[in-house]
């Protein structure tokens, strides 16, 4: 895998901790899919079975999920401003400090690259983080997918790849997860008239 | 002869493929129907196939012999049987009492006109996926089993469509997803290292990682072992990442937290359990057994605060889901076949005890609805049938004998004494202890406490809480004579033999 892919991969994961705009959220992260669908493409090109899983992901990552949170976006009309978050420079340095953290928590596990190794792991720590930093719903769905693309890029660095049904459960489970979260999202923003996650903070004991 | 092998295992796998696909087509079918009255007829009808189904291949699977039923996909062995056997009970009794929940449900997130439809289909999606869960041979599938019960039973918990029940479905999704995406790097590290050993997707059954996980390096294994640990507690609700459990068990409809408190947690931690077997032999110093006491006395710690306040009816019981999931890590973390025989009775016991206790919930929020908000008082005035079913159910779960849970809570601390574990065997009798008093003090004010207004009418949701006391106290009372049986036995030696 080139640099560049890898670079693209954790730039444009930490572009979506820093962005305002949803949709431009959404384009990155399935520019991003978009990158490793295609990168899945070349290196499968050698079995036919390789090439359909490759394709299969890349249309249901690339193409319709993205379409699907655009659809989403489009519909949630927000009517109520999302409460300050953090600035924008704050939350990237909080991200990076604590992926950095996890980066040297984790071992080497053996995959050929290091590097590939490195931005895996990080790409799922900094979809996580965008889950705690971001308030609006739709950017913590989307930490969903920058998360099981880390997987993904590690999973297409093993030399034999990932077993086509473990490759197909995963697009199978994203694509439900991230349609229900789809649906949590605009039912929330039809209660609240807002994504704010920090809005759902009824139940305490 | 070789025919009769050959039509044997037909039959088997037959059998155990139409474990999980009869509830799939329950979902499917229940969207046939225009009529409300005919949805729960189609439910109920495919509910009881579905559970024939399951309890059929349970019976088969503990029946078969110590190493049970094995396949190219499958594996029930005893302690598989035993967990698939209590989600076919509950599973059923959850759809059993469906109607009656949706019957008075009133508004809910998806559009009058298909709330009920959407309900059933998603009911039965989960189901199916727990069922499934129960029977594969493979951790890697397993993780997608997991993944796909979060999708259906998050739409489930959110069903009210209240600010709190979206609240409580989308904080269960946010947490449980990224859990699981923490296991998933566990397990991608697990196949890199066993990859010599085949690198395809039976490299994951659970055979595969028994036989070949001394031979993992031993960082590899370890970091494998926490983050699949770590990633399963998220789903299980094991404190310290239990944020989501009481939020969810207290909003979904109370069939439905009766599936996630006693099929749901339960069947994730026999994925767990299995990977601390197949997985424990390769890190040094017990540390897989280590990290399931720890988090089985976390969540005893963190629990029992909350059974000593006075607390919403639900609350009170998913309280009681943690408390009981920290016992279950204690019994798995001791690693003896005391304490193995102990988890198993513990499993039965707390299902059929947690599921009465929610579907008490029903009658209580149509009679009482300020029981969403605060602890019910003085039942016993009110309604006899709801009364008594409040009354086994927590009385079952504080562990008073006769309850099968007094004596599986017992036999984990014996089989923990027997492990040399006294310190934490005498922490845990100590938490245990101070959970009884908390429960046992919520019983008395449940039953006998003062109440206003007057004497509930006997309709229908009432009706159906009298039966199910009836028929799950005499499963209860059966399972305490049954573990009595199996104390003297091996049974607890050979439960997990399956995976050897």
């Amino acid at each position: 895998m080139t640099g560049a892919v890898i670079w693209g991969l954790l730039v444009s994961s930490l572009a979506v901790i820093m962005v305002r705009r949803r949709s431009l959220a959404i384009a990155l992260v399935a520019s991003q899919s978009l990158g490793l669908g295609v990168y899945a493409i070349t290196q499968g090109s050698g079995t036919q079975v390789a090439l359909v899983v490759a394709g299969t992901v890349l249309i249901a990552k690339a193409l319709v999920l993205p379409a699907l949170l655009i659809f989403t976006v489009r519909r949630a009309r927000k009517t109520r401003l999302i409460a300050t978050e953090l600035p924008a420079l704050a939350r990237l340095a909080i991200v990076v400090a604590f992926a950095l953290a996890v980066e040297q928590l984790i071992p080497r596990f053996g995959l050929p690259d290091a590097s590939v190794e490195h931005v895996a792991v990080g790409m799922l720590a900094l979809g996580i983080l965008t889950a705690v930093v971001r308030r609006a719903v739709l950017f913590q769905a989307l930490g969903f997918l920058i998360a099981e693309n880390g997987i993904y890029l590690a999973g297409l660095s093993l030399p034999g790849g990932l077993p086509v049904f473990i490759e197909l459960g995963l697009v199978f489970d994203l694509v439900v997860i991230v349609s229900v979260a789809a649906a949590f999202t605009t039912k929330i923003y039809e209660q609240l008239g807002s994504g704010d996650s920090s809005l759902l903070g009824v139940l305490r004991d | 002869m070789g025919i009769v092998l050959f039509w044997g295992c037909y039959v088997t796998n037959a059998l155990l493929i139409a474990v999980p696909v009869s509830p799939l087509v329950g979902a499917l079918l229940v969207r046939l129907p225009r009529t409300p009255a005919g949805a729960d007829r189609v439910n109920i009808f495919s509910a009881s196939i579905s559970a024939a189904v399951a309890l059929t291949a349970g019976v088969l699977g503990a029946l078969n012999g110590a190493r049970g039923l094995h396949g190219s996909w499958f594996l029930l062995d005893r302690a598989g049987a035993s967990f698939l056997a209590v989600i076919a009970v509950i599973g059923w009794c959850s759809a059993v009492v469906s109607p009656a929940y949706l019957a008075g449900a009133g508004k809910s997130l998806f559009t009058a006109r298909r709330a009920r439809a959407w309900y059933y289909t998603a009911f039965h999606l989960f189901w199916a996926a727990l069922l499934a869960l129960a029977l594969v041979n493979n951790l890697g599938v397993a993780w997608l089993l997991v993944e796909a019960t979060t999708g259906a039973s998050a739409l489930l918990v959110a069903y009210s469509g209240r600010t709190s029940a979206l609240e409580a479905g989308w904080k269960y999704l946010v947490l449980t997803t990224f859990g699981l995406a923490v296991a998933l790097l566990g397990i991608l590290i697990l196949f890199v290292g066993l990859a010599p050993h085949g690198g395809t997707l039976a490299t994951l059954d659970w055979q595969n990682i028994a036989r070949h996980a001394a031979g993992l390096a031993p960082r590899t294994a370890l970091f494998a072992l926490i983050l699949i640990l770590v990633g399963l507690a998220a789903k299980i609700g094991w404190a310290p990442v239990h944020n989501w459990l009481p939020d969810a068990h207290s909003e979904a409809p109370p069939p439905v937290s009766a599936l996630l408190s006693a099929a749901l947690l339960p069947t994730v931690m026999l994925v767990a359990w299995r990977v601390v077997l197949t997985l424990g032999v390769a890190v040094p110093h017990h540390l897989a057994d280590n990290l399931m006491v720890a988090f089985g006395l976390a969540s005893l710690a963190i629990a029992i605060p909350f059974l000593w306040r006075p607390m919403a009816w639900k609350r009170l019981l998913a309280y009681s889901s943690l408390e009981h999931m920290g016992i279950l890590a204690l019994g798995i973390g001791f690693a003896s076949p005391l304490a193995s025989v102990g988890v198993i009775i513990h499993l039965a016991g707390h299902a059929l005890a947690k599921s009465l206790g929610f579907y008490a919930a029903i009658p209580l929020a149509r009679h009482d609805p300020s029981s969403a908000h605060r602890a019910p008082r003085g039942l016993v005035r009110l309604s006899t049938p709801v009364a008594a079913a409040a009354g086994v159910s927590l009385g079952s779960l504080s562990g008073l004998p006769p309850s099968p849970l007094f004596l599986s809570e017992l036999l984990i601390l014996l089989g923990g004494v027997a492990a040399h574990q006294v310190v934490i065997v005498s922490i845990a009798a100590v938490l245990m202890a101070l959970g009884f008093l908390g429960l046992a003090h919520a019983l008395i004010e449940t039953l006998a406490g003062e109440s206003h207004g007057q004497r509930w009418r006997s309709g229908r949701t009432v009706r159906l809480a009298g039966r199910l006391t009836v028929a799950l106290t005499m499963g209860l009372l059966a399972l305490s004579a049954g573990a009595y049986l199996l104390v003297d036995s091996q049974a607890g030696v050979n439960l997990m033999a399956g995976i050897a």
